[in-house]
């Protein structure tokens, strides 16, 4: 059980949420985190930051047109997790599905502080959010995630650069300065809210293997989904599922 | 407005201590007859030669347009609503009202933050929680609140748009008819925005009288706000005409200008 944000309500499901600097894995072990609950047959839903399709189309406005200052990043941003919340996270947890968020509010506290928000206000403003049942924050050192990032991606775009704070003139300089910054503050965070630290530069395996001991205890009491899956029903039963449409992508005899 | 201040944490980006303009502010619920006294009071400003900018609610360019397109289809809980209006409200705070504040101008803003916690208060977001996250506004030189009561307030509703949507709390009441819920989402709003007034010391005007008796008590407290303000001696456009006129320079119907200078000066 998880408590809602204004502590008013017992939530049968659970919230796994991760953090980390760009570059971190975090999405990566998330990923494969959701594959290992929905193969035990868990409700998974799975959120990510800045998606909310009522208001992301004002943030990608901001950003494509840089009208974005620190307090309008920070506002709108809270915009988008509150319609999250209310929208996808907390009717999910209310019907005891697993919640997977990727980037959670320690994402908005550490991008805004970095930016010059105060920290106290920033905590009050999400005060509504759930709290996770567990936190990861996947530490990795800062030249290793830059290089991860430079790897794949050699364009930066403006704010993910954070270029709007005017640390340096190149974007892959910014790039790294701010990262940096970030990093800080999560450092800060991992003792006052209790984030699970992962060596982001271990194996992906061992990541992946650790996540699960720490996420199985929590599971006890869990909802899965019942009723079977279709395969078992026709092999008990000798049918081939000539109509069901969407088991292998037509019902060809 | 002589010295910075805002209502909680001050936000990054202000570095001001100071700022020449006046930030005036004219609070109320809707129908009651705001948009008339800014209208009035801008063209009066003007005359007088102080430069007016005018702005309100979901007027920035960040977030403006979003807000309309949320609200038209979806329904949308009070806390992402809020931090929506947050957001235009801070784009325009940032953009538009302090620029022209440094600029010595005076800034006409038609509803400021106490509509947003009013209506959301009632739709049961917890007041702490709004006015902490207002804390970056700006406290103003003056709020006038337009007083009026669900009786006075009705005539003037439907005499013009008809009762709307989100101004009737239909939002979140379950009323059978779209009346009753105007009259109990109105009465609700209206104490808490009395509630404000008392908190926050607004100027309480008096709105169930006619548009020139309010706007004669909307002046006097604009011009105690303006004390002090010096003004550039940029003459109106009325009073050069006025004063061409006397000169005899410009010959023919003189009648216009001169009842518009007239109603123009304060009255006493």
């Amino acid at each position: 059980m998880i408590e809602a944000g204004d502590g008013t309500e017992s939530l049968p499901g659970r919230l796994f949420i991760v953090e980390g600097i760009d570059g971190s894995g975090k999405s990566t072990q998330l990923d494969l985190l959701h594959k290992w609950l929905t193969s035990l047959g868990y409700l998974v839903v799975f959120t990510e930051w800045n998606s909310s399709p009522i208001v992301k189309g004002t943030t990608r406005r901001g950003k494509k047109l840089r009208l974005l200052s620190p307090m309008s990043f920070s506002l709108i941003h809270a915009a988008d997790f509150a319609n999250r919340v209310h929208a996808q996270i907390l009717p999910a947890l209310r019907s005891g599905a697993i919640v997977l968020a990727d980037r959670y509010v320690y994402t908005a506290f550490a991008r805004d502080a970095v930016r010059g928000v105060s920290r106290e206000w920033i905590r009050r403003v999400y005060s509504f959010a759930v709290l996770p049942s567990l936190a990861f924050y996947f530490d990795v050192p800062l030249d290793e995630a830059i290089r991860r990032i430079m790897d794949g991606r050699p364009t930066l775009k403006y704010y993910e650069a954070g270029l709007d704070l005017e640390l340096a003139d190149d974007p892959a300089e910014s790039f790294r300065r701010y990262q940096g910054l970030i990093q800080k503050e999560y450092e800060a965070m991992v003792a006052e809210y209790g984030l699970v630290r992962m060596n982001a530069t271990e194996n992906l395996i061992r990541q992946q293997q650790q996540m699960r001991r720490l996420v199985e205890p929590h599971l006890e009491g869990v909802r899965r989904v019942e009723g079977g899956n279709v395969s078992d029903a026709l092999t008990e039963t000798s049918l081939r599922g000539r109509y069901l449409v969407d088991r292998t992508g037509g019902a060809t005899p | 407005m002589t010295e910075v201040r805002f209502y909680g944490d001050p936000p990054p980006g202000i570095d001001d201590r100071t700022l020449p303009g006046r930030l005036i502010v004219i609070e109320g619920t809707d129908g009651v007859g705001r948009s008339t006294q800014v209208a009035l009071l801008k063209e009066w400003l003007e005359d007088r030669g102080y430069a007016v900018l005018d702005t309100g609610l979901v007027r920035s360019e960040l977030a403006g347009p979003g807000i309309k397109r949320a609200k038209q289809g979806h329904t949308l809980d009070p806390i992402t609503l809020n931090l929506f209006y947050a957001t235009d409200f801070w784009d325009r705070m940032e953009r538009q009202i302090i620029p022209a504040l440094r600029a010595g101008m005076v800034a006409l803003v038609d509803r400021y933050v106490f509509s947003l916690i009013a209506r959301a208060a009632v739709r049961g977001v917890p007041a702490d929680w709004m006015e902490e996250l207002y804390g970056f506004a700006l406290v103003p030189d003056a709020v006038m609140y337009l007083d009026i009561d669900v009786e006075h307030l009705l005539p003037r509703v439907l005499s013009k748009r008809g009762f709307d949507y989100w101004e009737s709390g239909l939002d979140y009441l379950r009323e059978a008819d779209v009346y009753r819920s105007f009259v109990r989402y109105q009465t609700d709003l209206l104490a808490e925005f009395l509630r404000l007034a008392e908190r926050h010391s607004f100027t309480v005007i008096d709105a169930r009288r006619n548009i020139s008796e309010t706007f004669g008590a909307v002046r006097q407290e604009v011009e105690r706000a303006l004390h002090g303000m010096e003004v550039e001696p940029v003459p109106s456009l009325a009073r050069t005409l006025d004063a061409a006129q006397g000169a005899d320079a410009i010959p023919g119907d003189g009648s216009a200008t001169s009842t518009g200078a007239s109603s123009a000066s304060p009255a006493t």
